[in-house]
């Protein structure tokens, strides 16, 4: 299957954020345009600070754009939707709720009654692993398990289009490489379109369907690598050092 | 075969720290009771009267109360005061805090005006109230009030203009109403800043109380404090500074244990 032939989920024109910091304007994202394709794996690839993150914001609805339009199934999208989920960075699970309290939140927010919005945070808490621990507030769990918490919460609210904002960079290395199993699974048996914000080449390189590489500061679109190689990946395998080369080679990323 | 358990030796040290951590506060405590016997010994008996008088006085106003109460009568009548004021401005405080912190329009409006209030220090209300509604158990309810809002208004404030970012990000990307951001997310969020306001308008409540009882008040500990001066009953002034002193920290405690109670989130994180 070419790239033509695939469905267009979300298309961002053109997108740019600034701020002005200390009456100084300094750009953020300058003028990305980029698709994300249905049900693919997009990996969105660059150094700290580089506007990956303001992206994500900006497609989630967080933030407001200076430029640019972005299309949803081909309509304009201007703020938040429910049709895009988000895993944050910084975990952002609500301390006063319990496992199944957060990963009901987002349709409770719609108003689905209890029984229905329970039955669907159960199968992702079970999903994801955290069978037992439904009751439990996030300060009692472990760096990993709050990460699934945050993973259940997105996918109960059924979006469309998930968005992970480095969702395993607050993890140690043992932890991020199982995580990294766990998602390409789930993935695997929910197939949802996944946009997937990483600093880092090989965990890249391990999960997307495609990388979009993006320079420094301010972000812009550098480069786009399909990746083909077979799933599960391996990463000590000739073709993936390959193509892990090649990257680095083209950023100041470092690994 | 059974083994027995052997410590070794930093268990040991760490064993003998921990009864010599317990042990230093009742040292300290001990040594107060031995000066003030000796204080009280070394003076005149009218003007510092030792721990065996002050023992006596509790015994006699327990088989002849003062004014229809007996000393734990006298306590339950200010803690009744100060808790009926409470839930007063536990309502008011809170409700004004949540608006004045959430909705920075009302903010603009109010809050210059409670900023006026709150400099005036409690206690130059007192000659207003009693000139205005007498010593009456009114005027009593409204000088604790006074003493107790502000703490509640600041720390529920505080609480609301702090929400972090993060948790109403999480709110917008679940497309969240402004209604549901405020009860789902901010009121909860800072629930640890009201509880904190919650704690010091309570013992903000408990010391103000005394200061309303004295002025003409018929019960309350307040009330037994002055009666003890205008009859140089010493006694008993000493028995209900110490009965001041022990229900003060009961409730400072009863608070943390309210908050643990009603806030799991917050007593699993210290354990």
């Amino acid at each position: 299957m070419s790239m033509d032939e695939k469905k267009i989920r979300l298309r961002l024109e053109h997108i740019s954020q600034s701020y002005v910091v200390k009456n100084e304007v300094r750009c953020a994202v300058d003028d990305v345009t980029l698709d994300v394709y249905d049900n693919e794996f997009l990996v969105v690839l660059g150094p700290g600070h580089c506007g990956k993150s303001v992206l994500l914001n900006i497609i989630a609805g967080i933030e407001k754009p200076v430029a640019g339009q972005m299309f949803l199934d081909g309509g304009r999208l201007l703020k938040s939707d429910e049709r895009i989920g988000m895993v944050f960075q910084k975990l952002a699970l609500m301390p006063w709720k319990t496992v199944m309290a957060n990963v009901e939140f987002g349709p409770e927010v719609r108003g689905v009654a209890k029984g229905e919005r329970r039955a669907a945070a159960q199968k992702y808490i079970d999903l994801v692993g955290l069978t037992g621990f439904e009751k439990a507030y996030p300060n009692e769990l472990s760096g990993g398990m709050k990460q699934r918490v945050g993973i259940a919460r997105a996918y109960t609210n059924n979006p469309e289009i998930l968005l992970m904002d480095e969702p395993f960079g607050q993890l140690d290395a043992q932890t991020r490489y199982a995580m990294q199993e766990e998602i390409m699974k789930i993935w695997e048996m929910e197939k949802r379109t996944l946009v997937f914000v990483t600093n880092n080449i090989e965990e890249a390189v391990y999960l997307g369907d495609r990388i979009v590489l993006l320079t420094r500061c301010p972000g812009r679109v550098k480069q786009v690598y399909p990746i083909g190689l077979p799933r599960p990946r391996d990463t000590v395998d000739p073709q993936f050092l390959r193509i892990r080369k090649e990257i680095s080679q083209n950023t100041d990323l470092a690994l | 075969m059974k083994e027995t358990p052997v410590l070794s030796s930093a268990e040991k040290k760490e064993l003998r720290l921990k009864r010599i951590y317990l042990l230093l506060p009742l040292l300290s405590l001990a040594l107060l009771f031995l000066l003030w016997i000796l204080a009280a010994t070394g003076t005149n008996k009218d003007s510092f009267p030792s721990p065996l008088a002050v023992w006596e006085r509790f015994l006699l106003i327990m088989k002849r109360p003062v004014k229809d109460y007996t000393i734990f009568g006298h306590v339950l009548q200010s803690l009744r005061r100060i808790f009926s004021t409470l839930v007063v401005a536990w309502i008011t405080g809170i409700s004004f805090g949540v608006l004045t912190g959430w909705n920075r329009k009302a903010d603009a409006l109010l809050s210059p005006l409670f900023t006026a209030f709150r400099s005036v220090p409690p206690l130059a209300w007192i000659p207003l109230i009693t000139i205005w509604f007498g010593t009456g158990e009114g005027s009593q309810m409204l000088i604790v009030y006074t003493g107790c809002i502000a703490s509640i208004v600041v720390n529920t404030q505080a609480g609301l203009k702090n929400v972090a970012k993060m948790y109403l990000d999480v709110g917008t990307v679940f497309n969240a109403s402004s209604r549901q951001m405020l009860f789902q997310i901010a009121i909860p969020s800072a629930l640890d800043a009201v509880f904190a306001g919650v704690r010091t308008s309570t013992s903000a409540a408990w010391m103000v109380v005394l200061a309303a009882e004295m002025l003409g008040g018929k019960s309350g500990v307040g009330f037994l404090i002055v009666r003890g001066m205008d009859s140089l009953d010493l006694p008993l002034v000493l028995m209900s500074m110490i009965f001041i002193g022990v229900v003060g920290a009961m409730l400072a405690v009863l608070t943390q244990i309210v908050e643990g109670v009603l806030c799991p989130w917050t007593r699993k994180k210290s354990a």
